[in-house]
């Protein structure tokens, strides 16, 4: 055996769970040279200093450090409801990117679908297409000022008929009070 | 060769290895069921699986940044990389804890890659403090350390290697990953892990001597 074949089984030498042959061969190797012998003692010495020291201990804020930044997996939708088999193969179906994009690929059909009048170049200009969004924005004022004075009158009429209600039982009781008033 | 006896004296290879084997295959069921408990939305097995992984990623972030302000930010860092990535996971192409190992080293490398950029514009200035804590360090090491004092002089020297010889010395000697897994993690044969290690073990030694601690 030569020098790099027993650099190989110095490693397990050193810690003494190199056994058999292979053992004695180091032996017999080390102690003819003098430069793995070296290696041999320098990595031992390490190795028993090694074992002197204390283990590192993680501080314990860590731990509520980590459980705090990453709270818990959580199954996915398609493992919920479908289990966990069916679930990991529906589960990339069931990624809200792709149902989205499901979602505007389906109202894109529904836009390009016969009878919905095409996107010209000349929608695009400016022009049109402020006058548009100011003919839009009358629109919506106009609207709104006329629901607003429909709800005025909605107002003033139900003020007036729960003004007539609570005239009404005066006037029925007023011909009772009457006669009971012109009782000596 | 006192010191490769009395290293060889304190393990019991038979023992260890079967010892070890049945604690590791514990472990990995351990794992497998926590994953799969956690992708079915048991927030009890997330935390499970965090308890019992946090200290060995802090540990392995801590050993190789020598900060524990930016171990714990890494180690958070890792965790959040397996929280959006668990379900990527596969138990058939290793362990757990090689894949976290994996997501962790190359985090740490990313970092590492940052923060050695960030350190060739800084001035003397502001590596002043580095080089006075060094020496204080030197200027204590004159008996057997052991314990936390010991950790902090190895914090120290394990500075000193590349970030190749660290990472191998810290996978295999700090938290005693298989050769195999540290090949996985790292993703080289085994032959280059146990050649690193060796190198690595050698040169951390010398630093030591240098800094006059007693091994």
């Amino acid at each position: 055996m030569n020098c790099s074949d027993i650099e190989i089984l110095l490693a397990e030498y050193v810690e003494g769970t190199l056994q058999g042959g292979a053992k004695s061969a180091v032996t017999i190797h080390l102690a003819a040279c003098a430069g793995c012998r070296e290696l041999a003692e320098d990595a031992a010495s390490a190795v028993e200093f090694m074992a002197r020291t204390a283990p590192v201990e993680a501080p314990p804020e860590l731990l509520t450090r980590i459980l705090f930044q990453a709270p818990a997996v959580k199954p996915t939708l398609a493992r919920r409801l479908f289990g966990r088999v069916l679930g990991d193969w529906l589960e990339p179906v069931l990624q809200p990117k792709l149902a989205m994009g499901m979602g505007v690929a389906a109202l894109s059909f529904f836009m390009l679908r016969p009878g919905v009048r095409q996107l010209t170049l000349s929608d695009l200009d400016p022009v049109k297409v402020w006058t548009s969004a100011e003919n839009r924005a009358s629109r919506v004022w106009e609207r709104g000022l006329k629901s607003y004075e429909n709800l005025r009158l909605v107002y003033d009429i139900e003020t007036r008929v729960d003004q007539w209600r609570e005239e009404a039982p005066t006037e029925a009781r007023d011909p009772e009070k009457t006669p009971e008033s012109g009782k000596p | 060769m006192a010191a490769i006896a009395a290293v060889a004296q304190v393990t019991t290879p038979g023992q260890t290895a079967a010892w070890a084997g049945e604690r590791r295959r514990t472990v990995l069921d351990q794992d497998l069921q926590l994953i799969e408990r956690c992708l079915g939305g048991e927030e009890a097995a997330w935390e499970d699986l965090v308890k019992i992984h946090t200290r060995r990623v802090y540990a392995i972030c801590y050993r190789f940044t020598s900060s524990e302000q930016e171990a714990q930010d890494l180690t958070q860092e890792v965790f959040l990389r397996v929280f959006r990535s668990l379900k990527s996971f596969r138990a058939g192409e290793g362990s757990f804890t090689v894949w976290l190992g994996r997501l962790s080293r190359n985090l740490l490398i990313d970092h590492y890659r940052r923060s050695k950029m960030q350190r060739s514009t800084d001035s003397i200035e502001e590596q002043l403090p580095t080089i006075e804590e060094t020496q204080a360090m030197s200027a204590r090491t004159d008996g057997m350390l052991a314990g936390r004092e010991a950790s902090e002089t190895l914090q120290g020297a394990l500075k000193k290697l590349s970030p190749e010889l660290r990472e191998t010395v810290i996978l295999r000697d700090l938290e005693e990953l298989e050769y195999r897994e540290i090949a996985q993690v790292l993703n080289v044969p085994e032959g280059t892990v146990k050649s690193r290690l060796n190198r690595g073990r050698a040169e951390l030694a010398r630093v030591l001597r240098k800094q006059k601690v007693a091994i």
